[in-house]
């Protein structure tokens, strides 16, 4: 996919809805933590249009090694909502039996990969799926996203070396929000982000993550790039965390919002202006879409609220293809 | 049969696993072109090629992690670390990644990764390639770890830890690797994950070991005509515990020998399980002979290693208790 010549104006369209419907749910998941209903969230408002722009140039065979702050990629994906929610409460229909915090996904089904908390560690996975897909000859690349934080870590230089060292199909796209928690990317790293891919001998690039086009033709540039076999490829999406960390952070101690929701640089707002100025939708057709995002997003809270947790036995499953002894003892001796 | 030393027994093990199964791929640091640096994988990247035989650059994150991610998507990756001293870079993904995606994803994801690693002292290997780090792994659930005392040994422990379908740490004791040799069939087969071996029967005491240290156990009983139970625990996690108590109900005397540092060792969890479920039966103090707490010094490790007259102290004092 090129410039925003060859996008339609329907996939634009539904890209500003993915967006939308992410930041909408992420607004609403923050409520229902204030609540109680879900115990903890990750948001990922201000990063809604990079992380569409990477669902949308995926290919079905495609791996996802994604991070705990990816909402609107998992939307993109075509991961439904309940499923999102089953697992951030944690209930019955969660497929993870509610043993990990929210935020903390695996959905082998839809191809994304399973996160973990531990930033980075990811990465080496990913070479390793690689592997495999280029063992096999099979069709499909591996995506393996992250924040500026990670870059920081072992895992990440591991990775990246690995990867082009076996020359493999990994496209790596470190979502650059400005923040790992309360440290600003200056004091992560001194170095450009994207130039880091040199030190491993593989292209890197900057986009404009709160730029839909920008981030489409720096993406798909990378993913030709590396669907090719030519070797791995770093992307930085340069975007902004506008919430918290977490719900346990409180910016406030660290920093002043540079992007507000609905200020003239949050990027869903660049995107509405976008569309506004070619004659694709009008305000009222905005606020329509916001409505029935927040509509859609009440009504699955509200039902997928109410399944009732996984039963007690189950936190001494799936730890061993067999149970042992020890789990079986402590099991009988617990419940 | 052949007479093998357990270098010898491993290779061959190896090379019938790729043999036998496309999906089978070797990496570590030097086991390609150069056979590993105990020549384990000596010959196997000639016969199998450099997609199956990976030298890895010098990086044991990436060595396990890369091997996890193989192993998650459908690959039978059999990683080496080429000293166990030298895991703990990846000891994250050990801990964190690989132990608990089974758990963390309700069992969508497995990690069938045997993790190979040469351990322990007696080579003159100084603080960094002498180390016992079982206790490290065998705190993890969601792991096996098992450890070969012979020839004959590795080759079933190995064949059931690659078909186990779970994430293996399995310790080689390189004192042991060209010491002792053993009968080793060619053909493939098993022994049981979490069963022991009794290696000498006796009813006067129990004396509990495995892996590097379970040849000086068997040469000092043997020697010394000490009538005793000797167990070969053979899996660390998890251990086979029945094996144990039935002994300990026997002959109500215990000694654990094991070369790694006594604090939180091995012995410390076969001592609690003991006194949790045999109590009644024991007739003298549970007694460890295990490596100091201190790191493996370089000129005298033999100091650091039980010997035959530490052990020999042990059994006296609980059969005279």
């Amino acid at each position: 996919m090129s410039p925003i010549g060859s996008l339609s104006n329907d996939q634009i369209l539904s890209a500003y809805e993915n967006a939308v419907r992410s930041r909408t749910l992420d607004i609403k998941v923050v409520n229902a933590q204030r609540q109680g209903i879900i115990g903890f969230h990750v948001p990922s408002e201000g990063q809604e249009i990079l992380q569409t722009a990477i669902g949308m140039l995926l290919h079905k065979e495609d791996i996802i090694f994604g991070y705990y702050r990816d909402f609107s990629l998992l939307m993109k994906m075509g991961i439904p909502v309940s499923k999102i929610l089953d697992q951030m409460l944690g209930n019955q229909a969660d497929i993870e039996k509610g043993r990990q915090m929210p935020d903390h996904f695996s959905f082998k089904e839809y191809n994304f990969s399973t996160i973990q908390s531990p930033v980075g560690a990811h990465l080496p996975l990913a070479t390793g799926a690689a592997y495999a897909l280029k063992y096999r000859k099979e069709e499909g690349i591996v995506v393996a996203n992250f924040g500026d934080g990670a870059t920081s870590t072992s895992d990440f230089h591991a990775a990246m070396n690995f990867a082009a060292v076996f020359n493999l199909k990994v496209l790596f796209i470190c979502e650059n929000n400005g923040w790992a928690i309360s440290l600003p990317t200056k004091k992560q790293t001194v170095a450009d982000i994207y130039r880091k891919a040199d030190a491993y001998g593989m292209p890197g690039k900057r986009v404009d993550g709160n730029d839909l086009i920008s981030s489409l033709n720096g993406i798909s540039e990378a993913m030709d790039y590396v669907r090719s076999g030519k070797g791995p490829y770093l992307i930085e999406g340069v975007t902004y965390r506008m919430g918290a960390h977490s719900t346990s952070d409180d910016p406030k101690k660290y920093r002043v919002d540079e992007i507000t929701d609905g200020s003239d640089n949050d990027p869903i707002r660049r995107l509405e202006k976008l569309m506004l100025s070619m004659g694709m939708i009008n305000e009222a057709q905005i606020s329509e879409i916001k409505r029935r995002a927040r509509e859609e997003m009440d009504a699955v809270i509200e039902e997928r609220r109410k399944i009732p947790k996984p039963e007690p036995e189950s936190i001494f499953e799936d730890l061993y293809s067999e149970p042992a002894w020890i789990q079986e003892e402590e099991k009988r001796s617990i419940l | 049969m052949t007479l093998k030393t357990m270098v010898q027994s491993l290779n061959q093990t190896l090379d019938v696993l790729m043999a036998e199964n496309q999906n089978v791929i070797l990496l570590g640091e030097d086991i390609g072109k150069n056979g590993g640096v105990f020549r384990v994988t000596e010959g196997l990247q000639n016969k199998y090629g450099e997609g199956r035989v990976l030298d890895t650059p010098l990086n044991e994150l990436g060595i396990v992690g890369m091997g996890a991610g193989m192993a998650m998507y459908g690959l039978r990756p059999i990683v080496e670390i080429q000293f166990q001293d030298f895991i703990f870079p990846a000891f994250d993904q050990i801990v964190n990644q690989i132990a608990k995606i089974r758990y963390r994803t309700g069992n969508q994801f497995s990690v069938p990764l045997v993790i190979r690693t040469p351990y322990g002292g007696g080579v003159r290997g100084g603080l960094y390639h002498s180390q016992s780090g079982e206790s490290y792994f065998v705190h993890t659930s969601g792991l096996k770890v098992v450890t070969p005392s012979n020839p004959y040994d590795a080759k079933g422990l190995l064949v059931s830890s690659f078909e186990s379908g779970d994430p293996v740490i399995f310790l080689e004791p390189k004192r042991v690797y060209r010491s002792i040799k053993s009968e080793v069939p060619e053909e493939l087969y098993r022994i049981e994950i979490g069963k022991a071996a009794l290696l000498k029967e006796g009813s006067d005491v129990t004396v509990i070991t495995y892996g590097s240290m379970v040849s000086t156990v068997v040469d000092t009983i043997t020697k010394n005509r000490v009538n005793a139970d000797v167990i070969d625990l053979r899996t660390l996690l998890p251990m086979d515990i029945d094996a144990i108590i039935s002994s300990v109900k026997k002959t109500g005397r215990v000694v654990i020998v094991h070369e790694a540092p006594r604090t939180l060792g091995m012995g410390a969890e076969i001592s609690a399980l003991i006194s949790e479920r045999a109590m009644d039966y024991l007739l003298a103090p549970i007694i460890r002979v295990t490596g100091p707490d201190i790191p493996f010094p370089y000129i005298y490790e033999e100091l650091y290693l039980p010997d035959e007259r530490r052990i020999m102290d042990a059994i006296s004092k609980v059969k005279n208790y």
